[in-house]
């Protein structure tokens, strides 16, 4: 098959694999990264040790952890305990907002990226860019302004600060796919290690609060940071900032799907020879796609800084590695980044949650991660699923075979990226 | 970046011509800069010969001490192995991203079972398993259920990311493993007496298991039906096919080679130090992409492979003693300078020539 066939047919299948399939496919990943992690965390309960009276027991075996709480406290502690009676939206709830709120972003970033059929595993790193550098300029700006006037001021100031340099950055890896043909999987990954690098000299030595042991920047003062809305201001979390995910998110869906970038941005992902000749400019558009996506990552690290820490500290939580999750669970759809973004929401905020009630390690959610992207990544392994199970394989027929490729987004992408664009 | 790689870069994809004067320009500018980088340590030695008391010769003492070669040597180890499996699974058609997670994974299983039963060879094998184990799986979502390989190999990077220190956790209580016996080195006597050089008779058994490895997979790809095989796997495998090979075969035995050459890897960094270190990007920290930068660059040679790993190594192991020396530019900059080489030669080597199915499933018509 001639590399325009191959990609003539990813197109075909892009359009006809339904929305359906996608949802029902990161559904049952979902599932059965949970069942998996279940017997990881039984497993785990048989090699470490405990008294017998801290033990549960299935089938007459004894196991240290119990699942069952785990997933309890992963999930419903995530949401404050809804069915425990006195709910409040200060408590854990807030926290899965939160982290809702930066994993929208990060998730965005990679998703944009991945529509362009570009892989980006620089996130992090971009974060990491912009967290540092809205720290500093907004830092520097707050001497300027201050009460309300300086949040009103400062807060589009900082965000735009992070949009900015984690766009830089981002454009980096996009210079050197388009005009050196570097592949940007290997200059992200690599960026993100300079990016992590570069930010602990700075802030160990130029940059460093002399007040404080710890490696960061001088704190932020209280009006440069995001204001607590409706929620106590003990969590971290601004509605304002999620408010604004969830403008990002329709923004983000409008720019795909309705100009004319958006559509330069969605040919090249799919089919970046027919791109070409269709007057897409190739090279422009890697640069401004990761561009953009660099700076939707920095936005996670102005957001992270001025809601979160009122700071910047080395050692950023991996959320530019969970945006790879999210992006990848949504099928690269900037609303169903909305939805895995509270998804994974839950799970990072479930983690605090499981640490304090129970003793199994918090890199579960860790490997839960992985687990998650292996099962979207074959949809294949849940059509042969259907097939054994009856009724549900028989009604699917002939159809289901030409829906070939549930996350054909993704699929096509990395088809057209090793196979043919990178001979 | 240079313009003709620009230009090489811009002009190729149309016509074959274009395309072969683009893969000129590539071997090109790699023959350019690995002159260039001889030329520069060259001069640097000779400067340093001349003037031992400027920094040209504090440099030069570093890179003709005989400790820098022995560090090139030990940091390689990981790099190389790693490489090595990365070639045969690329070569065969299957880009494996997920080595990174290889070494993880045979890191924490060589010392979890040198712990358990107290050697360190059995550790060895055990950490081999463990990453076999892992590019079994691997293996089977690519090209049995037809995953992306990039998104799958990304999915075996963040598994063992989290699996070794949670492993680790639960077993030891930290994500750093308590630290078990090494091994001890070999000493050939006589010739590790040799100035410089002797790193090289005075060296842990892994170092030689490396040498070993390099000839035997060189060996494989010129002169064995197998190396041929898995060669056509990724350029033709309809070819391949019609000669009444199995790809599936081929390839999964390829994605399993791959997975013990790095399982090897990870093994011999973790064992060489006795202990896992599961903290952050874990104690592996980017080799395994180091790694896929050293093939690439090697243009899928084992032995090309084997040299850039001594390159990014040797970087690696100057920077370490310069770190040491204290010679004025801050720990934290130094440490990120392996990266921004690859950076540096990923930018002017620019795209190698992938094998014309990497990335791509294959479904035979039965």
């Amino acid at each position: 098959m001639s590399a325009a066939d191959r990609a003539r047919d990813a197109l075909e299948r892009l359009v006809e694999a339904s929305a359906t399939e996608r949802i029902l496919i990161s559904t049952a990943a979902l599932v059965l990264s949970v069942l998996l992690g279940a017997v990881l965390v039984l497993v785990a309960g048989r090699m470490t040790t405990c008294t017998a009276g801290e033990a549960v027991y299935y089938l007459g075996i004894g196991f240290c952890y119990d699942p069952v709480v785990v997933f309890d406290r992963l999930f419903l502690g995530a949401l404050g305990d809804p069915l425990s009676g006195g709910w409040s939206p200060d408590g854990q709830f807030s926290v899965t907002l939160r982290e809702t709120t930066l994993l929208l972003f990060t998730g965005l970033s990679v998703a944009l990226a991945f529509r362009a059929g570009i892989f980006n595993i620089g996130t992090q790193g971009q974060m990491v860019v912009g967290a540092l550098a809205t720290a500093l300029g907004v830092s520097w700006a707050s001497s300027f302004v201050s009460g309300a006037l300086g949040t009103v001021v400062l807060i589009p100031f900082g965000v735009l600060v992070g949009a900015t340099f984690g766009g830089l950055y981002g454009a980096v890896p996009g210079v050197l796919k388009a005009y050196a043909d570097a592949n940007e999987v290997i200059t992200t990954i690599m960026l993100n290690f300079i990016a992590t690098g570069v930010a602990l000299y700075l802030v160990s030595g130029i940059f460093k609060d002399p007040n404080s042991a710890a490696n960061q920047t001088v704190p932020l003062p209280e009006f440069a940071r995001f204001p607590a809305v409706l929620f106590g201001g003990r969590q971290d979390f601004s509605l304002v900032a999620l408010a604004f995910g969830l403008l990002a998110v329709a923004a983000l869906y409008y720019v795909l799907e309705h100009t004319a970038f958006g559509y330069d941005v969605r040919t090249s992902g799919v089919q970046p020879d027919a791109a070409e000749y269709g007057g897409v400019d190739a090279e422009r558009t890697v640069v401004a796609s990761l561009g953009l996506s660099g700076a939707l990552g920095g936005v996670a690290g102005a957001m992270y800084v001025m809601m979160v820490l009122g700071t910047f500290q080395t050692g950023i939580p991996s959320y530019g590695f969970d945006g790879i999750t999210v992006s990848i669970l949504a099928g690269n759809n900037p609303l169903g980044v909305g939805i895995a973004a509270l998804l994974f929401g839950v799970l990072k905020s479930g983690t605090t949650v499981v640490q304090f009630a129970t003793d199994v390690p918090p890199q579960l959610v860790g490997v839960l991660r992985g687990l998650v992207i292996l099962f979207v990544a074959m949809p294949e392994f849940f059509r042969l699923l259907a097939k054994g199970l009856p009724g549900v394989g028989s009604g699917r027929g002939p159809e289901a075979a030409a829906t070939d490729g549930g996350v054909v987004t993704g699929d096509g992408a990395a088809g057209d990226d090793g196979g043919e664009t990178d001979e | 970046m240079s313009d003709a790689t620009a230009d090489g870069a811009g002009a190729d994809g149309e016509t074959t011509v274009a395309e072969e004067g683009s893969l000129f320009e590539r071997h090109t500018t790699r023959a350019i800069f690995a002159a260039t980088t001889v030329a520069s340590v060259v001069a640097l030695l000779l400067a340093g010969f001349l003037f031992p008391e400027s920094l040209a010769g504090t440099l030069a003492d570093v890179l003709t001490s005989e400790n820098t070669l022995a560090a090139a040597l030990r940091l390689s180890v990981p790099i190389a192995f790693a490489a090595l499996g990365g070639i045969f699974a690329e070569k065969s058609g299957v880009i494996n991203i997920g080595l990174e997670g290889l070494l993880i994974i045979s890191a924490f299983g060589a010392i979890y079972v040198a712990d358990l039963t107290g050697g360190v060879w059995v550790g060895f094998a055990g950490g081999v398993l463990a990453s076999t184990l892992l590019a079994g799986l691997f293996a089977v979502v690519t090209i049995k259920f037809r995953a992306d390989q990039i998104i799958a190999g990304l999915a075996v990077w963040l598994i063992a990311l989290g699996l070794a220190p949670f492993a680790s956790q639960v077993i030891y209580g930290s994500p750093n493993t308590p630290t078990v016996a090494t091994s001890p080195s070999i000493y050939v006597p006589v010739f590790a007496e040799l100035p410089f050089f002797g790193a090289l008779f005075s060296a842990s058994p892994s170092v030689y298991m490396l040498f070993a490895a390099v000839f035997l997979s060189w060996y494989v790809f010129e002169r064995t039906a197998f190396g041929r095989w898995i060669r056509a796997s990724g350029e033709n495998p309809r070819a391949l096919d019609t000669a009444g090979v199995s790809v599936t075969r081929v390839r999964y035995a390829a994605v399993i080679i791959s997975g013990v050459l790095a399982g090897m890897g990870g093994a011999a960094l973790s064992l060489d130090l006795g202990q896992f270190t599961g903290n952050g990007p874990t104690m592996v920290n980017g080799k395994g992409f180091i790694a896929i930068v050293a093939y690439l660059f090697g243009n899928y040679n084992p032995v090309g492979a084997f040299l850039s790993t001594m390159l990014f190594a040797g970087l690696d192991a100057v920077q370490t003693v310069l770190q040491l020396q204290g010679i004025g530019i801050p720990r934290q900059l130094i440490r990120i300078a392996p990266f921004v080489v690859v950076i540096v030669v990923l930018a002017l080597v620019g795209r190698t020539r992938l094998p014309e199915a990497a990335g791509e499933n294959y479904e035979t018509e039965e």
